[in-house]
């Protein structure tokens, strides 16, 4: 169990396998609705992780992988990569500047 | 950010409104062929499209899936490329139907609008139904183009 303080969120990384495909959709639709946030959303295969990450999102058959290059950044998965409630979570923490667990 | 052609990503020799597939490794077969036919992928990234399938699945809802390779994949890329397969019929994917595969290959980011206003179209149940009933590569070319006012993002964006 992970806290994600919302306020101090900065760089958003939304990782998949290769980097090309789900991740770039998620990562557009989190970047719009983050835009007024001054968060940057990136995205990325798992394993070009950036260091600087503050949380990263991935899917959870993917989520093993992820925390092994993470270091200590929270890794939060997801199922959907359209409307998943855990990403919900996390972009409504960072708005309301929410501290959440995950 | 990117001044790539949608035309160019997506040319109309790989948007396909009629196919048929028996299951999902059929369709992604496709869908990796008509990146071949493209010119887009040499062969062996239909493969890894299959393997990555196994790993997790590329369905993102409203009846569309956008097969891709795995990383290792990457090498068979020529060049970023999307295409466009309908299968009016639909096909079980896993237990979801799809209606819509959008076959991706890509080593940069020149995909990236396109796949963007994608996102757009199917958090929008009526124009993700006007994207799976799409009968011209006309239409689904003028859906998939991001609106050129896009970027300063006028509208609010909406709480629901």
């Amino acid at each position: 169990m992970t806290t994600i303080d919302g306020t101090t969120v900065k760089k958003l990384v939304v990782a998949c396998d290769a980097g090309m495909g789900s991740s770039v959709m998620l990562a557009s639709t989190v970047r719009k609705q983050l835009a007024k946030n001054g968060v940057t959303v990136e995205h990325t295969s798992v394993q070009e992780i950036p260091g600087d990450a503050d949380v990263i999102l991935t899917h959870a058959g993917l989520a093993e992988r992820a925390r092994g290059v993470a270091g200590g950044t929270p890794v939060v998965a997801f199922n959907l990569f359209l409307g998943d409630p855990a990403v919900t979570k996390v972009v409504t923490a960072i708005q309301k500047g929410q501290t959440i667990d995950v | 950010m990117s001044d790539v052609d949608p035309a160019a990503l997506l040319s109309p020799g790989a948007i396909r409104l009629a196919e048929r597939a028996a299951d999902r490794t059929e369709a992604i077969r496709l869908t990796g062929q008509a990146l071949v036919d493209c010119g887009a992928v040499e062969p062996a990234y239909v493969p890894a499209m299959l393997e990555r399938e196994e790993s997790v699945s590329t369905y993102i809802g409203e009846g569309v899936a956008i097969p891709h390779a795995t990383l290792a994949g990457k090498d068979a890329v020529l060049r970023d490329a999307l295409c466009f397969l309908r299968f009016p019929d639909g096909v079980d994917w896993a237990g979801s139907q799809v209606n819509v595969c959008i076959g991706i290959a890509a080593k940069g980011d020149g995909h990236v609008d396109i796949l963007a206003e994608l996102a757009q179209i199917l958090i929008d149940p009526e124009r993700a139904a006007a994207l799976r009933a799409a009968e011209s590569a006309e239409t689904v070319l003028a859906m998939l183009t991001p609106a050129p006012e896009e970027t300063p993002e006028p509208t609010e964006e909406g709480e629901r």
